[in-house]
């Protein structure tokens, strides 16, 4: 015992506690779920079997199953236009809004802080939030867009099929803005300003200084956020379960949500696991860009 | 001469209610090399960032080869700038960095490649053309930061404080090869430092600022024998001149020093009698002698030695730095005679510090 304690104490010890510590935390809630995770959507899993630990092993039935449902084809759809429009819109505006708050004007730094407001609520608070503005009857968008004489009649946001997904795109973009600014704003601040300075004595533009010092400097920072973007949208659940619940008949329906619904809705957890494989499989492939182009980060 | 290429009248820049610059006034001839030197905070970078265009002046007129500089932006102003961190681009190679200026202009690749070839054969850069900076020591980030200037065929180079981030031998072998590249090229300089040696050794002009005023401008050789005033005697030359306080003689024709026994130096002049000076001795100037053949004595507190030369500090107050080439016998405790020529001794008045007589 007390040889335990003296090597402890003179930190060899310690240092195996703490790797040992972290890895167990890492094998018993990230490692055992995934690995459970593939082993359930390999058997047919629902509510009789699910107590049992004797499952009968189906192979790839359950993949030919969910890959053929109909709803499939609509949730990938609406995953990639989920995916692909919150990234671009979030990115664009948020490198913007660092880029604006990049130039000198009073109050710059208090007022990048605010926008970070947005970023601290809770998703399903946001989730709320933007159903009172989206509301179709009552909501504040319909009021401003009718007295601004750009629309005659209500849109129904949040119910109606054409526009139920865009909603929650909308406000997704938004709750991403901030994240994305303030990274975007961190790798602007590290690029030295004397470097700008020699561009514009070697007789670079605003424009030109932008496409081939900026851009090109902010490439790592950009990959990452861009990785980062998609990781986190494809985590989007909460505004999906305080906006659409992935309706109307599914036409705002995505990845993460319809899994959710067919394991604890409907309880086809098979499915369901299907669905989140599938899901870490593309995840993973983006983590391993985001390592990538972290590696490569610019030295001044 | 023909008419000065760079021109500033009544220069002023306020930041806020710092006043960095007053009423500066300065030609620039065409082909010189000028240094900026002062204390930091004097305000010799912010007067060489005003003349690149990236710091606007509050007032006066700054004109480049005749040409009106107010309010143009940097890029229209023809001059390259040598930045004391290099401000090289960090995602380029050497190749690329040197000819972002020709780039910029959509020169054909051919003619960029040829003059990279060039300026990195003036510069030594010869095998590095394709490295990134990251790959580079710090002399070689010099030269290319140099080089990047070069290439552009500029009015003027401006230099802030380029070998500061060097180490000492690589400092004395770049100011002699600026200094070489300089006459080779023949292009306006204007060199910021803080260092009175590096302004001294390189440049044919020599502006002495501090808090935002030029306190004198000239030759080098002119600022060492003739400085305006107590802070130029003090800032040019090193080991730094010694000051004592001293009063003009009833005959006028000599100071008696404040403390070492009231000690009396001719001054070979006539000044008014009884008149409270400040006596500036340069160390190089006083010469050791036998205590009772010599013009004052000293008791010696420290003697260092550098090989080449001796440095004897006094022990009384006001403490007198003492140069002496070569080696000595003196140790400390012992008292030594100190003799200095009429012509050497400068005199400031106490209260304005400027020169008297």
């Amino acid at each position: 015992m007390a040889r335990f304690i003296r090597s402890v104490r003179d930190a060899r010890g310690l240092d195996a506690v703490l790797v040992w510590l972290a890895l167990g935390y890492l094998g018993v809630f990230s490692a055992f779920p995934l690995v459970y995770n593939v082993v359930i959507s390999l058997q047919t899993v629902d509510l009789f079997s699910l107590a049992s630990f004797e499952r009968p092993f189906v192979g790839l039935q359950n993949y030919r199953e969910v890959l053929g449902d109909p709803v499939a084809g609509t949730v990938l759809w609406n995953t990639i236009q989920f995916v692909v429009l919150s990234v671009v819109f979030q990115l664009a505006i948020g490198f913007g809004l660092a880029l604006f708050f990049q130039q000198d004007f009073p109050g710059a730094t208090y007022l990048r802080g605010l926008f970070l407001a947005g970023w601290i609520m809770p998703a399903l608070v946001v989730g709320a939030v933007w159903s009172w503005i989206l509301a179709g009857d009552f909501g504040v968008l319909n009021y401003l867009l009718r007295s601004l004489g750009i629309t005659d009649g209500n849109i129904f946001w949040l119910s109606d099929p054409n526009v139920s997904l865009y909603s929650v795109i909308i406000a997704n973009i938004w709750l991403g803005i901030p994240f994305n600014m303030i990274l975007l704003s961190v790798g602007l601040a590290a690029i030295p300003r004397d470097v700008y300075e020699a561009a514009e004595l070697d007789g670079a533009g605003a424009w030109q200084r932008f496409f081939t010092i900026t851009l090109p400097l902010m490439r790592a920072p950009l990959g990452a956020v861009v990785s980062l973007g998609i990781i986190f949208t494809l985590q989007q659940f909460d505004l999906f379960a305080a906006l659409t619940q992935g309706g109307p008949s599914n036409a705002s329906n995505v990845a993460q949500y319809w899994s959710w619904q067919l394991s604890f809705q409907t309880y086809q957890i098979s499915y369901g696991s299907v669905v989140s494989v599938l899901m870490i499989v593309f995840v993973v492939a983006v983590a391993a860009v985001y390592t990538r182009s972290t590696r490569h980060e610019q030295s001044y | 001469m023909t008419s000065p290429q760079i021109e500033l009248e009544h220069v002023d820049k306020h930041y806020g209610h710092f006043h960095a610059l007053k009423d500066i006034n300065l030609e620039i001839g065409k082909g010189r090399f000028v240094a900026l030197v002062g204390p930091s905070g004097c305000g010799k970078s912010t007067l060489l960032r005003s003349l690149a265009g990236l710091e606007s002046i509050t007032g006066g007129t700054m004109k480049i080869d005749g040409e009106m500089m107010n309010g143009v932006p940097p890029r229209r102003r023809d001059v390259a700038m040598v930045f004391q961190s290099y401000a090289l681009y960090p995602h380029m190679t050497v190749k690329e960095n040197l000819t972002y200026s020709m780039r910029l202009k959509r020169k054909p690749k051919e003619e960029r490649e040829k003059a990279a070839r060039e300026v990195a054969e003036i510069t030594g850069l010869g095998n590095l053309l394709d490295r990134y900076p990251r790959e580079l020591s710090g002399g070689q980030r010099q030269r290319v930061a140099m080089g990047r200037a070069i290439i552009r065929h500029p009015k003027a180079f401006l230099f802030d404080e380029p070998l500061s981030n060097l180490d000492a031998a690589l400092r004395v072998h770049m100011r002699k090869e600026i200094r070489a590249l300089h006459d080779r090229l023949g292009a306006t300089s204007v060199y910021v430092t803080h260092d009175q040696v590096e302004a001294m050794t390189m440049a044919d002009h020599v502006v002495v600022m501090r808090e935002g005023v030029i306190e004198q401008a000239g030759a080098p050789l002119d600022l060492y024998d003739h400085p305006a005033n107590r802070f130029v005697a003090g800032f040019i030359g090193s080991p730094a001149m010694n000051f004592v306080e001293a009063a003009v003689t009833e005959a006028g024709d000599a100071v008696a020093l404040e403390g070492y026994d009231g000690a009396v130096l001719p001054l070979g002049r006539k000044l008014e009698a009884g008149r409270r000076v400040v006596a500036g001795l340069r160390p190089e100037h006083l010469s050791l002698g036998e205590p009772d053949k010599s013009q004052f004595r000293v008791g010696v507190g420290v003697v260092e030695f550098t090989g080449a030369a001796s440095y004897l500090s006094s022990a009384g107050e006001p403490e007198l730095t003492v140069f002496h080439a070569g080696r000595t016998e003196v140790r400390p405790g012992e008292t030594v005679g100190l003799t200095i020529a009429p012509r050497h001794v400068h005199l400031f008045d106490p209260e304005t510090g400027r020169r008297v007589g």
